[in-house]
């Protein structure tokens, strides 16, 4: 099997003396969708905000493809090393318009300097379509979309970086039925293209509909990785909740 | 599978981001420079009825020339505040600019030389503004005010409070000459207004700094190189208030340690204010600021030509800030409004 498209060894993480993450590792492969799960203060969020190069792991390894991404300082290394994010609080600047949000950090430009605005509304109009999402104009302010409108919008705009990993974090959380199934669709077809999607989640039907593997965080710690067609949910509320206990310490890679 | 959710109504869509759906006259019409427009058009009225002097070409002129130093100090005091940060030290850079540019020149040095390391002096001082507040996290207010008042004590060390004079007449020239009838005060302003319309509205730069006073956080993770953008907007701003203050020796003829201060400071945030600009970062307009400081500029010289007592102009500008802010507070909520 090649190397992990995303592979998290030993990972330490601290905020002052409270210690946010105490080991946390798990494998994602290209291809398939890799959820992380746990009860609130997990460690989830930290988890994803170290991939995406907001914070920095105190120890451990983060390694794409094989190689050690030590040197991610922010989120801008995370994105020249292939990784695309969706935060939880989406991240939009409520002041620009969906087109300015969706190319924010990737603006496209003429000449080298001028901002090649009729592209950039070309491309946000283009993703959006091609994701089946209607929020009306590109122009529309992105404070002015309801949350549902603005979780489409973030993820679409991760979509749109086209990495071969993209983290989303909770990508459904302000989400309906309805939207929360166009969501899952736009994953299964992440999947399908070849990416390596994780995604946190509290939403254990969501997890179970979408995910390959699932992997459980408890206090900081993975309690262990499992393939979704080879587990039972009571399997993994037992390993969120602490009723299962945690694997051997790196022995939770499913082959 | 499609997301249908109802997309904002017509009315709900900010002007400022051209939703197609709105008529030219509403996008007009909730602009805050058509607001400012509106009072400078009053003001001017009242102020032709009082004296027959205020439509004459030299006092039209005089209006435009005295905003020039307010609008190119409030163009990078705009960015920065667009940006997320706020900078209180400009009037002592302002002096510190004009100061250290005019001793070069009483020493011998040409001013296309004296100029650039005058502003170069200011841009540092730009810098230290930006390590103070990103690398001590002071507060961008209480930083910059405490980088005003060490310039004021070094601006008037330097000096010894004298004023730093003569002043090379190839160096007025800059700004008391003309080119066309059109004095060059007043083009350096349209030059550093059009090149901050450019930054703003046409180039990346520009939609990152909205982003980072938009929300910083947003950008952060959307990668944007917060520090460096910071780093610029301290020293844009830094340079802007050292330019205003070159350009005003020049029109003076002198370096002069009591033309900076506070209340260029205050004119300064109060042009970028009253134009429209957000303090909570993000939006504004340099059109917006440069009808702000046309109005302040307006508001000092319809005051002594109506013969009203000069301890009105700061109730009148006081009460258009005020207005300004509160009026463009009720816009934004009715534009933003919660869901």
């Amino acid at each position: 099997m090649p190397a992990p498209a995303l592979r998290l060894r030993g990972v330490r993480k601290w905020f002052g003396s409270v210690s946010a993450l105490e080991d946390v590792h798990f494998d994602a492969h290209a291809g398939e969708v890799h959820a992380i799960v746990g009860d609130n203060g997990a460690g989830k969020s930290t988890t994803i905000k170290i991939v995406a190069g907001v914070h920095r792991a105190d120890e451990g390894e983060v390694l794409v493809n094989g190689e050690e991404i030590g040197h991610v300082r922010s989120a801008a290394d995370a994105q020249e090393r292939g990784i695309a994010v969706v935060y939880q609080d989406l991240a939009l600047v409520e002041c620009l318009d969906i087109a300015h949000n969706m190319a924010l950090g990737n603006l496209p430009r003429r000449f080298g300097i001028v901002l090649d605005r009729r592209r950039m509304e070309r491309e946000a109009a283009r993703v959006l379509k091609d994701l089946k999402v209607r929020v009306g104009d590109v122009r529309t302010a992105a404070g002015l979309l309801s949350g549902g409108q603005r979780q489409v919008v973030a993820v679409a705009r991760a979509v749109r970086m086209d990495k071969p990993i993209m983290l989303l974090d909770e990508p459904t959380a302000a989400l309906g039925v309805q939207e929360t199934a166009h969501v899952g669709g736009i994953i299964d077809e992440l999947r399908a293209t070849g990416k390596a999607v994780v995604i946190v989640s509290h939403d254990l039907d969501f997890v179970f509909s979408h995910a390959d593997r699932v992997t459980v965080l408890r206090l900081g710690r993975t309690v262990g990785t499992r393939r979704v067609d080879e587990v039972g949910r009571e399997e993994v509320v037992g390993m969120i909740t602490g009723a299962v206990p945690p694997d051997a310490p790196h022995h939770d890679e499913v082959a | 599978m499609t997301v249908t959710a109802k997309p904002p109504s017509t009315q709900d869509r900010p002007a400022e981001h051209g939703g197609a759906r709105d008529s030219l006259l509403t996008k007009v019409l909730v602009r805050q420079e058509t607001t400012l427009v509106l009072v400078m058009i009053a003001i001017g009225v009242f102020a032709t009825a009082r004296s027959a002097l205020f439509l004459s070409e030299s006092n039209l002129t005089s209006i435009l020339r005295s905003s020039v130093i307010y609008f190119v100090m409030a163009c990078g005091a705009a960015l920065l505040v667009i940006g997320g940060g706020l900078d209180f030290s400009a009037g002592a850079v302002f002096t510190l600019g004009a100061l250290s540019t005019c001793k070069l020149l009483v020493e011998g040095v040409p001013w296309p030389l004296a100029v650039p390391a005058g502003l170069a002096v200011c841009c540092a001082v730009g810098a230290v503004n930006f390590a103070v507040v990103t690398y001590l996290h002071v507060p961008p207010i209480i930083a910059t005010l405490g980088t005003f008042y060490m310039l004021t004590g070094i601006d008037n060390l330097v000096t010894d409070g004298a004023d730093v004079l003569p002043l090379p007449a190839g160096f007025q020239r800059v700004a008391q000459g003309s080119v066309l009838g059109v004095s060059n005060d007043v083009l350096i302003a349209v030059a550093v207004g059009v090149l901050f319309w450019f930054l703003l509205e046409r180039t990346r730069f520009g939609v990152n700094v909205r982003a980072l006073g938009g929300n910083r956080q947003a950008a952060v993770g959307n990668g944007l190189r917060v520090f460096r953008l910071d780093l610029a907007l301290y020293v844009i701003a830094a340079a802007t208030a050292a330019l205003a203050g070159v350009v005003y020796s020049a029109q003076v003829g002198a370096g002069q340690v009591t033309a900076g201060g506070t209340s260029t400071t205050l004119n300064a945030v109060t042009a970028v204010l009253i134009g429209g600009v957000s303090l909570m970062g993000g939006m504004g307009s340099v059109q917006g600021v440069a009808v702000g400081a046309v109005l302040l500029s307006l508001i000092d010289n319809a005051l002594v030509l109506t013969g009203i007592p000069p301890q009105y102009n700061s109730i009148v500008i006081g009460a258009i800030l005020v207005s300004a802010v509160a009026v463009d507070h009720l816009r934004r909520a009715r534009i933003y409004r919660k869901r």
